[in-house]
């Protein structure tokens, strides 16, 4: 414990080492300003937008409207050819730039702030106009340096719209086109106490709409807290930020409008709340899964990737999830103590790494493959198949009936040849690496969040170094007390209390099993448990009678009748919980074609489009919790649904193209089609019978 | 299970942030605090109790800083209300190696170069009390009332910009909330947008 907490203040001191020392501001101009503009000229009463280039010194930026806690927005001071107007600064979404404890919004390299620009009717073709303007701008790395520049354009009146700049025109249109949109959002906001404003936001575009990242960046700098985290909560019709309130609340205030841009999944929009009750549909999915932040947020190298994996394996060795397991370990290592062992417990050290390695990467390997047929499965996913979860409660039990002394597993490897008398060992240990990875994985999600998301975008190879590393750091602390002669020589030496200590350390591993069992009962009902509850009891008989014939074995008898009934026990056991239950309130669906559901549209029936595939954990979740219920099956039928079902369990083109043309990379996805046709509504990627009937309410309206 | 896994989330990302700025509350007791000031004398918020202070951080290379204390209005405003009986207390958070960073020659020489006339001039290079108060920006200023109270909080004016001829006809909101707490009468604008440039706080810890 003393050597873990040592090796975390290491690292997390060697990452502090590394904050930028104190900045030389070195020569000007930090920031290289220069107008251009999309049309290689302008006509008389014509609008187009001329841009402010700003090129900024790499490790320096520049403001956005808001600057955020410090700094302040360019300014431009315009000297224009009589009549000629110029419009507001189309703002391009700005970047998080984070100062110590504060926070900045702005930009780095280089940004078109897009001004619109209109020429008089009067305006003469052929003249030239020229557009002149006095530009203030704070550039800030670690200090702040005022530059004030002298910007000038001569753009030729033209008696026609002249033809875009080859170099501006798209660069500009860009610019524009990125910017936040005017987009059709309701949104509210609620001060709750000193601590929290809820600003909840709902409308088309945030459905289905990607919200790991979402930041909202509010118009005016007295707002909100800037540097405090926003929470997340998603909701099937859009999102729920807490944002810590800034001065404009204080002393039971609150602004009559709190306005600004929400950028969400690459996207940006303008926001503007009033005070009140959230709109409907902006809560209830919970925070969405957590993925490297996007929108200025630093891209995490490979590098400083691995390295926080290696720190995230470390804590994970404090998970409550995985103390069970240690235990189990450190009952294991405690046997190997002393010095004549030494050799040994490296051994075992090394196999407990490799176990945990491993299956990192094994798991790594699995999620990619998935990810790559499309199922929508995220870190700890193994944890949210019922039937996974209970083969873990059911392993549970079994190691803890092992550590009660019911049977055992090491003394049955020895049995099985002399070869593998000194590997048996060796094998447990493996063994019990695998285990740990596979319980404590879960845990890992809200700490590695970041590191996970970012490696699952990357390429497999990438992927896997991440994993690794979160391998590495999750064994080393064990692989260390392995070889570290010192700490090795601390483990007390074996004894009588090392049986003791076993059969107390099976009461954690009882308690791990029923915490699965808990976990089970919420994914599942009762009927379910009750079949894992039968299993738990035919697993202990299994045990028992492995213990029996180890104990005729031992005595040099034939036990393969007791061995074969142990076997054919555990195969009973593992069946029940995992055959799969009859679908009871199973709906009938159509396959859905192009045509068939253009014709029950041309009928004037709502039609609930089911993009599916057997392999998908999700869907099945869905169609087992959401789809495939009482509840859903009277809505289908009091609304006259038509319910096809489009299945991509094997490859189809067709539904491929279906998919990519909603956005979608693979399934689960869910459209509504209403009775007065027009394009489907897409439902949330996790449903519950409430999403569902609502929807197909909407739909037959 | 989802309730746990969302309380984790969050700790994780409370955690992830560092260590924010916390925000006194207006109307509420001010935070105490006792600083060591540019002679080295120890300097506590609760030995001007019963008097309307005013506190106002600062950092000697910020160009808004230069902006007040270039023209001499901050310097003017500081000379008036010490003689009206307000406690002016300047302070510096910037950390050592930052810009500002303030020893006690060097606050001094800085004083008297600028004609400083506060009541006194604290040195706060750990960002203590900076943090305490969620000071954002230099000039960022605070007004406490002669309860004890946070009576005003944010800009100096209603400028937030760098360029000097900003100063022209600009609404003095700390000389204006001081105005109020004279005469007795709510402080009509009691937070405005602090502006300025960013705090040089130890970013390391």
């Amino acid at each position: 414990m003393r050597l873990m907490t040592g090796l975390l203040a290491g690292i997390l001191g060697a990452l502090a080492l590394t904050a930028p020392a104190v900045a030389d501001p070195g020569p000007g101009p930090h920031v290289n300003a220069d107008l251009v503009a999309d049309h290689s000229g302008i006509a008389p009463g014509q609008t187009i937008h001329i841009a402010l280039r700003q090129q900024i010194q790499p490790h320096w930026h520049t403001y956005w409207k808001n600057p955020g806690d410090s700094g302040e927005p360019p300014r431009l001071a315009w000297t224009l050819p009589a009549g000629f107007t110029t419009g507001d600064i189309v703002w391009p979404t700005p970047g998080k730039i984070p100062v110590g404890p504060l926070m900045n919004y702005g930009y780095e390299g280089q940004v078109l702030l897009p001004i619109p620009l209109t020429a008089p009717a009067s305006a003469a073709p052929g003249a030239k106009a020229h557009l002149a303007a006095k530009v203030e701008i704070l550039v800030c790395a670690e200090i702040c340096v005022p530059e004030t520049k002298e910007v000038a354009l001569d753009l030729p009146v033209t008696a026609a719209p002249a033809p875009a700049d080859p170099t501006w025109g798209p660069k500009i249109a860009q610019a524009i086109a990125a910017a936040p949109a005017a987009a059709p959002l309701t949104a509210a906001f609620q001060a709750k106490g000193a601590t929290g404003v809820a600003l909840a936001i709902a409308g088309a575009p945030l459905k289905g709409a990607d919200a790991a990242g979402a930041y909202f960046y509010p118009a005016s700098a007295t707002a909100i807290d800037h540097a405090k985290p926003q929470a997340i909560e998603r909701g099937p019709d859009g999102l729920t930020l807490t944002l810590a309130p800034g001065y404009d609340f204080q002393g039971g205030r609150a602004p009559a409008t709190l306005a600004g841009v929400l950028a969400i999944g690459g996207k940006a929009y303008e926001v503007a709340a009033g005070p009140g009750p959230a709109p409907p549909g902006t809560s209830g999915l919970g925070p969405p899964a957590a993925k490297a932040a996007n929108g200025g947020g630093a891209d995490l190298g490979l590098l400083t990737a691995a390295v926080f994996a290696f720190v995230g394996g470390l804590i994970l060795n404090l998970m409550p999830c995985v103390f069970p397991i240690l235990a189990m370990k450190a009952a294991s290592l405690a046997a190997h103590g002393g010095a004549e062992h030494r050799a040994e417990a490296r051994a075992q050290g090394l196999a407990f790494g490799a176990g945990a390695v491993v299956t990192f990467v094994g798991l790594a390997g699995l999620l990619i493959a998935l990810k790559a047929a499309g199922s929508a499965v995220g870190w700890g996913f193994q944890l949210q198949s019922p039937p996974v979860v209970a083969v873990l409660a059911l392993l549970m039990l079994a190691v803890a009936l092992d550590l009660s002394g019911v049977f055992e597993v090491g003394a049955s490897l020895q049995g099985a040849g002399s070869g593998l008398a000194s590997r048996g060992g060796l094998a447990g240990s493996f063994f019990t690496g695998l285990l740990a990875v596979v319980v404590a994985a879960p845990c890992t999600a809200p700490f590695m969040g970041s590191a996970l998301g970012w490696a699952l975008t990357q390429p497999a190879a990438a992927a896997l170094v991440v994993f690794a590393a979160l391998g590495l750091g999750f064994a080393a602390p064990f692989v260390a007390v392995a070889f570290v002669p010192g700490l090795l020589a601390r483990l007390p030496r074996p004894g009588a209390w090392m049986d003791l200590f076993r059969k107390a350390l099976a009461f954690p591993m009882y308690g791990a099993a029923l915490w699965l069992v808990w976990v089970f009962a919420q994914q599942t009902g009762p009927e379910e448990l009750a079949k894992l509850f039968a299993a738990g009891v035919i697993v202990a008989l299994a045990a028992w009678l492995a213990g029996l014939a180890q104990k005729r074995m031992a005595l040099g008898r034939r036990a393969v009748g007791l061995g074969a009934a142990a076997a054919i026990a555990a195969v009973v056991a593992l069946a029940a919980v995992v055959w799969p239950k009859p679908a009871a309130a199973e709906l009938t669906a159509e396959p859905y074609s192009p045509a068939r559901l253009a014709e029950l549209q041309a009928q004037g029936r709502p039609v609930f489009v089911n993009y599916t595939a057997a392999w998908c954990v999700s869907c099945q979740v869905n169609d087992r919790v959401a789809i495939s219920t009482s509840t859903v099956r009277s809505a289908f039928a009091r609304h006259k649904v038509a319910y096809l079902k489009a299945d991509w369990t094997k490859h189809d083109a067709a539904i491929a193209a279906e998919l990519a043309s909603h956005g979608r990379a693979g399934v689960p996805l869910y459209l509504v089609y209403g009775k007065g046709g027009g394009d489907g509504v897409i439902l949330p990627s996790i449903l519950t019978p409430d999403i569902v009937v609502k929807a197909v309410e909407a739909a037959d309206r | 299970m989802i309730a746990r896994r969302t309380l984790l989330a969050a700790a994780v990302a409370t955690l992830a942030a560092g260590p924010a700025l916390a925000l006194p509350q207006l109307g509420q007791p001010a935070p105490a605090f006792t600083a060591t000031d540019d002679h080295g004398k120890p300097v506590t918020l609760s030995q001007f109790a019963g008097r309307t202070v005013v506190l106002e951080w600062t950092n000697s290379g910020c160009p808004y800083v230069g902006k007040h204390y270039n023209s001499g209005t901050m310097q003017a405003l500081q000379r008036k209300e010490t003689a009206d009986g307000v406690v002016w207390l300047t302070v510096s958070s910037s950390a050592p190696g930052m810009q500002g960073y303030f020893t006690a020659p060097t606050a001094r020489k800085w004083a008297a170069k600028k004609h400083w006339a506060g009541t006194d001039l604290l040195l706060d290079s750990a960002g203590k009390i900076g943090r305490e108060y969620g000071a954002r920006n230099t000039p960022h200023m605070f007004v406490i009332d002669k309860a004890g109270k946070v009576a005003y909080m944010g800009g100096i004016d209603d400028r937030p910009y760098e360029d000097p001829e900003s100063l022209k006809g600009a609404k003095p909101y700390v000389a204006m909330a001081l105005a109020d707490l004279k005469a007795g009468r709510p402080v009509a604008v009691p937070t405005s947008q602090p502006y300025g440039c960013s705090v040089k706080y130890n970013s390391a810890d």
